[in-house]
């Protein structure tokens, strides 16, 4: 009989503990752990809970990056234990779970928040998923740009190149003057996010798009064509062992004057500054060559998954107030990113940022706003894409080059068949 | 005449004993162990991206797969380098060190704690220290290397494919050396001082007292180093992870971190769980007839 008790008594704590699990906060999962991010994600939660008192929302941090994002929603999933909200890269990472009926359809918030005039053509495409919104876009950074040292171009008598022939005549004048003319950092990424200008320079828009969703082939002239391109002048001018530095290595190179430009993320600007380097005085940015009036850019959006009515009621809440020019703002100004929200006032920006948000606004205007390839790709086609463009990049012989072409030709065929490719 | 009836008695009662003590550890492993191991085989016959309601049966096709790619095989070579690698560095350097300290040095309890430190500090934090010491411009190495007239010889440490394994070796040649020390070291100073003692008196040099005396006593010490050793080199996935991602362009994968690109980075849990089982399966085939004939000689050694 006491056993029982005991029993009855282990399983009532159970229920309570569950119940309070669900009466708990609402968790919004990401991955900001420090610095300039963390401010900026803590200012937006701070702005969203006050203007939505009876739906307060409260940051827990994944420590890494949106692969070990993947992992712990994996796992919340199986347990059914979801967040109300979190960070999410855009395109194929969301496909991935709209495929797999996680994710709420945000149709009705969408509407609310007028997204079909708020955010740019190119930002929507890569947040709906068959038509449907299923992320709320609020961090995005070009990727397109080429930050160069003030001081070094002043003392070689350089002005930022426009063209490719002007791009290798500057690295030439950079080496002769003892400096390193093109920074470039290890990893999966970086190359090719360096690879797109020349790709777009060589495909253009509608190629990209193409590439994108599997119709032209790894193996056509064109995509050697921009192979042969970018070998031929930025992989030229790279720096002195650049793919053993991370790229925040890199970014202080270009701070002590070792390296003069470095083509990197808008979030780069957010580094110099914190370590005393100051936009427009000791650093500017251009366009890379072939991308003027074009814009490619790195986003990520807030996704919801499914789960109970009150959750969905909050989670809602947030991204309604993440997506008003005023939740946008708090969330940018304190990371330096950009706002995809086009209302926001460009007043809020530094000199470099408001020439960010002045590209984004023309190539939003011309229709040539580009999203990251390496998100429009199948998850394991765009990956391999990142490996092998680092590779190429080390050693750029005809072999490696061959080699990447089959690579990612055999990828293209296994995916095309397999239909995870999509039209964007 | 023996009273049966209470002896059988008493033999259940033990038994239920027995089995009640045994009960835990038994579901414990079973629950932890065995049971993912047998799901991870059956998640390794399907495809299945880690969210969709329905992975579908493949069979053995993520096997097969796995055979034909060279990123496979890479990876699998790296493991063997690093198994050979831990067994012969760290373990001999650590065995150095603890034969100079265990000859009565001035100050060998500061020693001690400096040889083991290393060991106490956390992966992760062990691969942020060695990035900015192997940072190929102006990192550590490289600075002192050119200040000592040795520049020529400076390499772009974490991103030369062919000079990256080394690099990471390095890392952990330092990182595991006071693990290796200690337990070498604890292991000298059980030796009974006679044996020394008498070597000596027969005439028999430093260098013949350690490899004839001191050497073969260290056996059980040189076991478990051994042994962690190769548990080690099959486990490895931090150091390389939080140094390199593999990188770059997989040249310094590992089973384990390709296990994990080909989860998480990619969404092919059931091509994930098929490494992971040939890692099993790999690592089975290395370490239990090790594990056996070491175990067996610590026997021997014992019933001497």
């Amino acid at each position: 009989m006491s056993n029982l008790k005991w029993v009855g008594m282990a399983l009532g704590v159970l229920a309570s503990a569950s119940a309070a699990r669900a009466d708990g906060p609402k968790e919004l999962w990401h991955y900001y752990a420090a610095g300039s991010e963390k401010a900026g994600i803590e200012a937006l939660i701070a702005f969203a809970n006050k203007q939505n008192p009876n739906n307060q929302i409260v940051g827990k941090v994944i420590p890494g990056n949106a692969v070990e994002m993947r992992r712990q929603l994996q796992t919340a999933f199986m347990g059914n234990t979801p967040p109300a909200a979190y960070q999410s890269s855009m395109a194929s990472e969301l496909k991935t779970f709209v495929d797999s009926g996680k994710l709420h359809d945000l149709s009705e918030t969408w509407a609310k928040i007028k997204g079909d005039e708020i955010f740019p053509e190119g930002v929507q495409r890569v947040v709906k998923i068959g038509g449907k919104p299923y992320g709320i876009p609020y961090d995005l950074s070009l990727i397109n740009n080429i930050f160069y040292n003030k001081a070094i171009f002043e003392k070689a008598g350089l002005q930022p190149p426009k063209d490719y022939e002007g791009l290798v005549a500057a690295c030439d004048k950079l080496r002769a003057a003892g400096v390193e003319p093109l920074g470039n950092a290890g990893g999966p990424f970086w190359s090719l996010y360096n690879f797109y200008a020349p790709l777009v320079s060589t495909v253009g828009t509608e190629g990209y798009y193409k590439i994108a969703s599997g119709e032209l082939g790894f193996d056509s002239p064109d995509f050697r064509k921009a192979l042969d391109l970018y070998r031929s002048t930025m992989v030229k001018c790279y720096a002195k062992n650049w793919s053993g530095k991370t790229w925040t290595q890199t970014a202080d190179d270009v701070v002590n004057g070792n390296t003069g430009m470095f083509m990197m993320g808008a979030w780069a600007a957010a580094y110099f500054k914190q370590a005393g380097f100051a936009p427009v005085e000791k650093f500017d940015v251009f366009p890379a060559p072939g991308t003027e009036g074009k814009a490619i850019f790195q986003m990520d959006a807030f996704a919801v998954p499914e789960g109970p009515a009150d959750t969905l009621e909050t989670a809602e809440k947030f991204v309604i107030s993440a997506a008003s020019a005023e939740g946008q703002a708090a969330f940018a100004i304190p990371k330096g990113s950009l706002a995809p929200n086009v209302t926001v006032d460009p007043s809020i920006y530094d000199a470099v940022g408001a020439k960010f948000a002045k590209e984004l606004a023309d190539a939003s205007k011309a229709n040539a706003v580009l999203p990251n390839l390496f998100f429009l790709l199948p998850t394991k086609v765009g990956t391999e894409l990142g490996v092998q463009m680092e590779k190429f990049a080390i050693d750029p012989s005809d072999a490696n080059e061959n080699e990447m072409i089959t690579t990612l030709e055999g990828l293209r065929q296994e995916a095309l068949t397999e239909g995870s490719y999509l039209k964007w | 005449m023996p009273n049966f009836q209470l002896m059988r008695r008493k033999f259940q009662t033990e038994g239920v004993t027995h089995a009640v003590f045994l009960s835990l550890p038994v579901t414990l492993f079973a629950v932890f162990y065995v049971y993912p191991i047998v799901s991870t085989f059956n998640l390794s016959l399907h495809s299945w991206d880690g969210f969709s309601p329905s992975p579908k049966y493949v069979g053995l096709q993520n096997y097969v797969v796995l055979l034909h790619q060279s990123r496979f095989f890479h990876a699998l070579l790296n493991n063997i380098s690093w198994l050979v690698f831990l067994l012969l560095g760290p373990t001999s350097l650590g065995l150095l060190l603890a034969a100079l300290l265990d000859r009565g040095m001035k100050g060998e309890s500061v020693f001690r704690v400096i040889f083991f430190l290393p060991f106490t500090i956390p992966a992760v934090a062990v691969a942020a220290i060695w990035r900015w010491m192997y940072e190929p411009t102006n990192g550590l190495l490289t600075t002192v290397m050119r200040s000592v007239g040795l520049g020529g010889l400076a390499q772009n440490w974490l991103g030369d494919p062919s000079i990256v394994n080394f690099a990471l070796m390095g890392s952990m040649m330092w990182w595991t050396t006071g693990f290796a020390f200690l337990v070498f070291f604890a292991g000298l100073r059980n030796i009974p001082v006679e044996y020394i003692e008498a070597a000596r008196i027969e005439g028999a040099t430093p260098w013949q007292v350690f490899w004839k005396v001191s050497f073969p006593l260290l056996w059980p010490s040189t076991i478990v180093v051994l042994g962690m050793a190769a548990v080690d080199a099959m486990r490895l996935f931090d150091i390389v992870w939080a140094m390199t991602n593999g990188g770059p362009a997989y040249a310094s994968e590992v089973l384990a971190t390709q296990m994990y690109d080909t989860a998480f980075g990619r969404f092919e849990m059931g091509r994930a769980s098929a490494i992971s089982v040939y890692l099993l399966v790999i690592a089975g085939v290395i370490i239990m007839p090790y594990i056996y004939q070491l175990a067996k000689r610590v026997q021997d050694s014992e019933a001497e």
